[in-house]
């Protein structure tokens, strides 16, 4: 069993990594580090691949895979599914916004320009939940 | 200061959800995205089923309704951290 220390490590890196990551969405610290899950992922699958050169044992062979599939699946999320193409926004810094009318959840119009002379506003553009 | 949360979705629950925490957040409708195609904040065939989503975006108003801060998503899991969008609206 205490042969198996690389192999239990290394799992709980590349699992934790995950898990932590998508438990801790709201820390923004966390949530805006994304690549740090991959890293250790691949840590992980470093420390099971020496382990694996060194006792090619079903611990460390299943701890190999197990890292294997995560850093190969939160690599393509992180920087292929994720990423968002830059745009050719029309809003400038300095400039005004270009005033709307939108409906809120009650299906009352707000109007941008409503605002003026009263308060600031941060506009927060998401994707919804769908 | 007025936070506008805008997204295709009618989010009513949402709204529920920010009145009971007492949050300064209204939910708008763009449900057609007429306003971020005319924001240019179109994420062409970004969403799960390959529709046009947004693109994470937040935007800092002055009382002028001039654009002061501008921060747009290159990978949708990453955010601006609220306390620069609160120094944004603090330097104001």
């Amino acid at each position: 069993m205490s042969r198996s220390w690389p192999a239990l490590l290394s799992v709980v890196l590349s699992l934790g990594a995950v898990v932590g990551y998508f438990a801790l969405l709201r820390v923004p610290a966390i949530r805006n580090h994304p690549a740090l899950y991959v890293l250790a992922c691949a840590l992980a699958m470093a420390i099971a691949a020496v382990a694996s050169w060194r006792a090619p044992r079903w611990p460390n062979l299943t701890a190999l895979a197990i890292s294997a599939v995560l850093l190969v699946l939160g690599g393509y999320f992180n920087f292929v599914f994720a990423r968002v193409p830059a745009a050719g926004t029309t809003l400038r810094v300095g400039e005004a916004a270009p005033d709307f009318t939108l409906s809120d959840a009650t299906g009352a119009p707000v109007t941008l320009a409503s605002f003026r002379d009263r308060t600031p506003v941060v506009l927060v553009f998401y994707r919804g939940y769908w | 200061m007025q936070i506008l949360a805008i997204s295709p979705d009618p989010n009513t629950k949402s709204q529920e959800l920010a009145d009971r925490l007492k949050a300064r957040y209204r939910f708008l409708t763009d449900g057609d995205l007429a306003l971020t195609r005319r924001y240019g904040l179109v994420h062409a065939r970004g969403g799960p089923n390959g529709e046009d989503v947004p693109i994470p975006t937040t935007v800092v108003i002055d009382r002028h309704g001039i654009v002061r801060w501008l921060k747009l998503a290159d990978n949708y899991q990453v955010r601006p951290d609220p306390t620069d969008v609160a120094r944004a609206v603090r330097a104001l």
